[in-house]
């Protein structure tokens, strides 16, 4: 029933996903300045909203866990912090991208909003370690709390526009400034990658129960698994001048994509392991 | 047996200090510390000058010290057993740990008093705005690396790789108090521009994280 339920919801995220990025790469008009590459707002901000949602999740799901002590809460802590920190990745590499053509160059080094994500990105980083470094049943409590110390700086990330200088635009939507057909489109990409990251989320909350379960029956380390790594192409030698704009809005979409797909199979690999294990027992 | 948690606490201070001033262990060795940091850093860095790249100097070189004193004040605890002994007793944690974090905070300012005079020596450094802002940005900057480098060293030796994990829970946390540290110190020494929404910023990081602190450290101590 689950099994069937979960593959509806994904073939209906993919079409979703599919109607999405057509829409925003083929549909939306081209932006008056940066040109195409301004298409790679509909993966970025979207990336955005589904990272800061899930790292809201894993806050509420830690204080569930420090409230109730129930392992479905922690595994909910857990798969929500690492599929926020892909999404959260997906920001980082689409930003300088991004940024790269706008602004002309990769990252801004005092700029808040930019140094306040990677902070966030750093800090849920930091909880998977803990998770990974701590033993036994301390780890759960532990991790927990360090969750709520980390959410309390997602509000300076927020304040951080308003504070502070900062080359990043201030969220335009609901304002003048943005084109209504940019902004429905941009509502559509945010839809279709909050169901994405539901999906991979659920999918994550499965294998981490999986996982639990599999440790009651037996104390074992699960298995652990290496980061998916990417490789930008040879624009970071290019001026930003002389180049389409096309190339840096495929370079964004490539790196996006590149990070979904690569975590998805580190998941399938984690899945196999954890059915060879399960059939072990 | 109704001892305050004031009381408690000062107990707690008095045996930290007491111990350390017989050993000088973490003293001396988080000393010579930054001695070097200082003087590697001079030679690295040109002097002419120096100001606007003092902020940071000056406080990475506190916070990697501190991140070395931390990690010795609870070692010692899980060595002797204080913490077991801690959980069975009816005395709050709270008390514990605002002697931790007051220990610390002595030991820190302190090690910071000594060092001004070396970066002054060292980088022929002057402040151009007034000096009193200086005294305050240190105050609450400590206190902010104090606070939550005590709890996470608390929670990072609760892991199996005790002192390696420090660092790496503390300086993500950090990020945002010590980028407005350095900020503020910069614009004292430079003399451009007043810090004041740095120092309200940092009172702020320093009242939310000492609550969250003091929220969870019972949760912390407990966890097994």
């Amino acid at each position: 029933m689950k099994t069937k339920l979960f593959f509806v919801f994904a073939a209906f995220c993919c079409a979703f996903l599919a109607y999405g990025t057509y829409q925003a790469l083929v549909v939306a008009p081209t932006e008056e300045t940066m040109g195409d590459v301004q298409r790679i707002f509909y993966v970025h901000v979207p990336a955005a909203t589904v990272g800061f949602t899930l790292f809201f999740v894993n806050f509420i799901a830690s204080l569930a866990y420090l409230w109730k002590r129930s392992p479905k809460a922690d595994a909910l802590a857990a798969a929500s912090a690492e599929v926020g920190v892909v999404f959260c990745s997906v920001v980082l590499i689409t930003g300088p991208i991004w940024a790269r053509y706008a602004w002309g160059v990769w990252w801004s080094p005092w700029d808040m909003r930019l140094n306040t994500t990677l902070m966030l990105w750093l800090l849920y980083v930091s909880y998977l370690i803990l998770r990974k470094s701590s033993t036994g049943s301390s780890t759960s409590v532990l991790a927990s709390a360090l969750a709520v110390f980390a959410f309390l700086d997602v509000p300076i990330v927020y304040m951080a526009n308003r504070w502070f200088r900062t080359h990043h635009p201030a969220p335009m939507i609901g304002t003048p400034n943005l084109d209504h057909r940019m902004q429905n489109i941009l509502f559509i990409n945010m839809l279709a990658f909050l169901v994405f990251g539901s999906l991979i989320a659920w999918f994550r909350y499965e294998l981490e129960r999986t996982t639990q379960k599999i440790n009651a029956a037996h104390v074992r380390r699960a298995a652990t698994g290496g980061a998916a790594m990417l490789a930008l192409p040879a624009m970071f030698l290019a001026t930003p001048n002389h180049v389409n704009p096309t190339a840096y809005l495929w370079g964004g979409y490539l790196a996006a994509w590149g990070i979904y797909v690569g975590y998805l199979l580190f998941l399938m690999s984690k899945l196999a392991k954890l059915k060879k294990e399960t059939a072990e027992l | 047996m109704n001892a305050s948690i004031t009381r408690l606490s000062w107990i707690n201070v008095a045996k930290d200090l007491r111990l350390e001033w017989r050993s000088r262990d973490v003293f001396n060795s988080m000393m010579f510390f930054a001695l070097v940091v200082v003087v590697v850093f001079s030679f690295a860095f040109e002097r002419d000058d120096s100001r606007p790249v003092m902020g940071g100097l000056i406080w990475v070189a506190f916070l990697f010290s501190t991140t070395m004193a931390l990690n010795q004040s609870w070692a010692r605890e899980l060595r002797n057993g204080v913490l077991d002994a801690y959980r069975v007793s009816p005395a709050p944690a709270e008390a514990l740990f605002l002697g931790k974090v007051l220990g610390n905070f002595i030991l820190i300012l302190l090690l910071e008093c000594l060092m001004a005079p070396l970066f002054v020596i060292f980088y022929n450094l002057s402040s151009v705005g007034p000096l009193w802002q200086l005294g305050v940005i240190a105050l609450l900057g400590t206190w902010a690396l104090v606070v939550n480098g005590t709890f996470f060293a608390a929670m990072s030796i609760r892991t199996r790789n005790r002192e390696l994990m420090l660092p790496l829970l503390l300086l993500p946390i950090s990020i945002p108090a010590v980028l407005t540290m350095v900020t503020a110190t910069t614009q004292v020494l430079t003399g451009e521009g007043a810090p004041a929404v740095q120092m309200k910023f940092l009172a702020g990081y320093c009242v939310v994280f000492t609550t969250a602190c003091f929220l969870l450290f019972e949760t912390v101590l407990n966890a097994e």
